[in-house]
């Protein structure tokens, strides 16, 4: 390049021939041939053009290799180490991560002298750790630092113990004892370790069971005595209290009631009979501070000796968090546990948001590029069409909750759920109202690329169409709207990326911090599009912004994140399939 | 209303500073056990503080696992949104920062013809942070004052703007001093506005974050940077630092004991708001809600979410309010 440069740009153009030959040996005679201006051979243009191209890409692969590797080293176990300190304070936990810092003139004048001249050394750098020592139920901290100068000795012990609990966060501490019924059974580490292990798979199960008892069994009972207390009350604002109907009806909800208060007292009966089996298995574990503390076995999600286990137990652990986090409910108010609801009602509501918004925006373009004369009215309304995709997000969520919430969602209120009045039903966020919302907001993106799909079908194929006899209808049913489909999928596509990333509107229409009730299960109706929902996106903003453990919340930030982007690749992926069995359809009916 | 919080301010410095200094936070072994009853069916939907979100989360999963199918849903966006959303009905519960101001009862009133109930659930010291490698010790409010507003209402002689100026040396004496801060939305905002600020306006270069956690992660990641927010927020990078009422006072550090006393200058109770009509009974759902915020399993999620629990007397008084007994 930069021989070409300096070169003095006089010598007559080169014959064509000379040109191609050049051409097709280009790197070896760049150098020596010249004679033409770089900006005649479009040479820095491909430079300006490559470079944008890879600042793009670097970026993206940068972001998305941040996110992929952050989301996904979050779960991997962590060995855990033992520092005792100079001043007799011990501290166990997982190093979260380091710092280098300079200490503040205070402490340094406090540290003994040959600390500071080590600190003197490095130019006044020392290091520090970050330890995750959990027990917050004892300690009322999660986290502590611990400097390097401070340390008297640390260590790996063999047998420190992370403990996952249901509640409280991390456990850290050694197996002290086990009990069953009161006795001891074991008072050695390893005796303990193993009754753990022969125990902990049963009471789990038997967790499992009562939750399923609380969930289903208890959930079905209540549901029937809620629809005869809702009947009672809807015979007393139609007929009046003095009315047959309402003594009908109360007559029947008193029957309920009866018998529902067995049910109840007999899955009740089931769950203290589990409750109280597994009481009986008690894990005592001692901190590094020497405190006991006494675990029931139904409370551990989950414990490991990481500094003894191999590698394929990480990895089963490992797996096994991955497994939580995708299908389980969230605990301690989001923190832990996993985001099922919120995957769940992301993929609702992308799915029922496109439901809506394809054939919205296909009829409408269709009506613009088929059927309407162009004209200044039709230009307006492209122009108002395009304006829509710029107009902010949240803009469309102020527009949903007003209109749709409290205006749509009142009235159907009023009319239809009076009588659980004055709790709204579907005067409230929900998520039929966000998928609304979204489909307002991705409906721009929609009309122009079906637009542009049909206006790419050729006219003489319309006109052959009509050649034949067609009608309008026919001709764009049988004809147009197979060949644009590739166009109308990718509008929708595009729709659906940017609908399940999208969150501002959301936290108006719908989306909270805790909805664990799907809006989708086996209860009649099935689709319970009132329901809030949790969502993805909303849960990164929660998590990121809103976490009381918010050292501990931060890599949660990025799984779930990896989780979205993968949601939506995955969407993407299926639509993008979706169009290319559009297409190979497309291309075998021809001749 | 305010009959309420003033027998609940008065209990409160009565009981709370004849008990003995809690080293540990515990809960009121005195305060009831919750016991689940039949008949609790319904939709918990809580709008409100965002100070208190974490709390409800907790208090709303502990109901659940008593009553496995009461639907709970929860919104925390700052305190202001608690009563419009009591008003439209589309809540029916308001956990609140900080007590209601009069032009919010008022509308309640026009609507449903009484003013909303406030119960005292816990107690939160609302703590100034420092990044943990600040040596700051503590600060007088018209220090704050100096520091966070634009008028400094409490009368410091000059603007606070860099570190030098609270007292600190050295590399500290020329750092700009970094501002983290609430949106107006929230009730944590309009309380230190009001009683660290004197009712003062916040500067413009305060930075305003969505959330609590938000300020602390803010701090956390800025050496030279104040904030305010819940204690229960604090982390292991942030320092809170201890505050005193007047230039030259008694400097209160941010520990359980003086939020019990009385004496730390920013510690206040986190209110649940809630539609109740003087002298009806509530309904099965909110009455078993609120009794279960009052237990002993109810306090200890308290503890569990880094604020203090109240005691057996509050709770009663409390209880009573919405004719629970």
């Amino acid at each position: 390049m930069s021989t070409t440069l300096t070169e003095p740009n006089n010598k007559p153009a080169l014959p064509r021939e000379t040109i191609r030959q050049s051409m097709s040996s280009r790197k070896k005679t760049r150098g020596n041939r010249g004679g033409r201006s770089l900006l005649a051979k479009g040479e820095p243009m491909l430079w300006l053009t490559g470079g944008g191209l890879i600042v793009a890409v670097v970026m993206i692969i940068a972001l998305l290799a941040l996110v992929i590797v952050q989301g996904m080293v979050t779960f991997w176990p962590k060995h855990v180490d033992q520092f005792v300190l100079k001043n007799g304070t011990v501290h166990m936990g997982e190093i979260t991560r380091d710092d280098t810092y300079k200490p503040e003139v205070g402490v340094l004048d406090s540290l003994p002298a040959e600390v500071q001249t080590d600190i003197a050394n490095n130019e006044g750098w020392a290091h520090r750790e970050l330890v995750r020592t959990g027990n917050f139920d004892l300690t009322n901290s999660h986290f502590h630092w611990v400097e390097d100068f401070y340390i008297e000795s640390r260590s790996q012990p063999q047998w420190a113990t992370v403990i996952e609990r249901n509640a409280w966060g991390r456990f850290y501490g050694m197996p002290k004892a086990f009990m069953i019924d009161g006795k001891v059974v074991a008072d050695t580490p390893e005796g303990t370790w193993a009754e753990f292990l022969k125990h902990h798979d049963q009471v789990r199960e038997r967790w499992h069971v009562r939750r399923a008892l609380e969930k289903h069994d208890i959930g079905y009972e209540s549901r029937k005595i809620d629809d005869a207390r809702l009947e009672l009350k809807s015979a007393k604002i139609e007929h009046g209290v003095d009315s047959p109907q309402y003594r009908d009806a109360q007559t029947n909800y008193d029957a309920v009631d009866a018998e529902v208060n067995v049910a109840y007292g007999k899955i009740r009966e089931k769950i203290n009979a589990l409750n109280a089996e597994n009481d009986k298995y008690q894990l005592v574990m001692v901190t590094t501070q020497g405190q006991e503390k006494q675990l029931g076995l139904a409370d551990v999600v989950r414990a490991y000796q990481p500094n003894q286990i191999g590698f394929g137990s990480k990895l089963g652990i490992y797996v096994s968090r991955w497994w939580e986090f995708l299908t389980d409910e969230p605990r301690e108010a989001n923190s832990e546990g996993g985001v099922f609801p919120a995957i769940f009602g992301t993929v609702a509501m992308t799915l029922i948001m496109s439901l809506m918004v394809v054939p919205f925006g296909v009829l409408a373009s269709l009506y613009l590029r088929e059927y309407a004369k162009a004209g200044p009215m039709i230009s307006a309304v492209r122009i108002a069409i395009n304006n829509l995709a710029g107009v902010p997000s949240i803009v469309f969520g102020v527009f949903g909750l007003g209109f749709f919430c409290y205006v749509v969602g009142g009235t159907i209120d009023e009319v239809f759920f009076k009588a659980s009045l004055p709790n709204p039903t579907f005067g409230t966020g929900g998520l039929l109202w966000a998928a609304l919302t979204l489909a307002l907001l991705t409906l721009p993106v929609v009309i122009v690329s079906t637009e542009e799909a049909l206006a790419a079908v050729p006219g003489s194929m319309r006109e052959g169409s009509y050649g034949c006899g067609a009608s309008k209808w026919q001709t764009i049913r049988r004809i147009v709207l197979p060949r644009a489909m590739p166009g109308v999928m990718t509008g929708a596509i595009l729709a659906m990326a940017r609908g399940a990333g999208e969150v501002a509107p959301l936290m108006l229409v719908g989306a909270v911090k805790l909805a664990p009730e799907l809006p989708i299960d086996g209860v009649y109706p099935f689709l319970h599009a009132q329901r809030s929902f949790m969502h993805l996106g909303f849960h990164v903003y929660d998590l990121g912004f809103q976490s009381q453990n918010a050292e501990a919340a931060k890599p949660m930030v990025f799984t779930t994140t990896l989780l979205l982007i993968m949601i939506v690749a995955f969407l993407n992926l299926f639509a993008i399939w979706l169009r290319a069995r559009l297409r190979r359809k497309f291309v075998s009916s021809q001749f | 209303m305010s009959k309420i919080r003033s027998i609940v301010s008065a209990v409160l410095a009565v009981v709370l500073v004849s008990a003995p200094a809690f080293a540990q936070v515990s809960v009121d072994s005195n305060l009831p056990d919750y016991t689940p009853v039949q008949g609790v069916t319904g939709n918990i939907k809580s709008v409100g503080s965002d100070t208190m979100n974490n709390m409800m989360t907790l208090w709303a999963e502990g109901f659940k696992t008593m009553y496995p199918n009461v639907q709970v849903e929860i919104e925390g966006k700052g305190s202001s949104t608690a009563p419009p959303a009591l008003i439209s009905a589309t809540s029916n519960f308001g956990p609140m920062s900080r007590s209601t101001k009069s032009k919010e009862d008022d509308a309640f009133e026009k609507r449903f013809g009484y003013k909303p109930t406030q119960l005292p659930t816990s107690i939160d010291m609302l703590a100034v942070y420092v990044n943990k490698d600040n040596p700051i010790e503590g600060m007088s409010f018209p220090q704050v004052d100096a520091i966070f507003s634009k008028g400094r209402k409490l009368g410091f002689a000059s603007e606070i703007n860099k570190w030098g100026e609270t007292g600190l040396t050295g590399a500290w004496a020329n750092a700009p001093i970094s501002l983290y801060g609430r949106n107006s939305a929230s009730g944590t905002y309009g309380y230190f506005k009001k009683h660290a600020l004197g009712k003062g306006d916040f500067r413009d270069s305060v930075k305003e974050q969505p959330g609590s956690s938000a300020v602390v992660q803010g701090v956390a990641s800025d050496k030279y940077g104040i904030g305010y927010s819940g204690i229960g927020y604090k982390t292991a990078d942030v320092k809170a630092i201890a505050l005193s009422k007047d230039q030259g006072g008694k400097l209160i550090p941010a520990t359980p004991e003086y939020a019990y006393s009385g004496d730390y200058p920013l510690s206040r109770f986190l209110w649940l708001t809630v539609n109740y009509k003087p002298g009806s009974e509530l309904e099965p759902l909110r009455k078993e809600f609120i009794k279960y915020i009052f237990s002993k399993q109810g306090q200890l999620d308290v503890v569990k979410d880094g604020y203090y629990p109240i005691t057996a007397p509050i709770a009663k008084k409390a209880l009573a309010s919405v004719n629970i007994h």
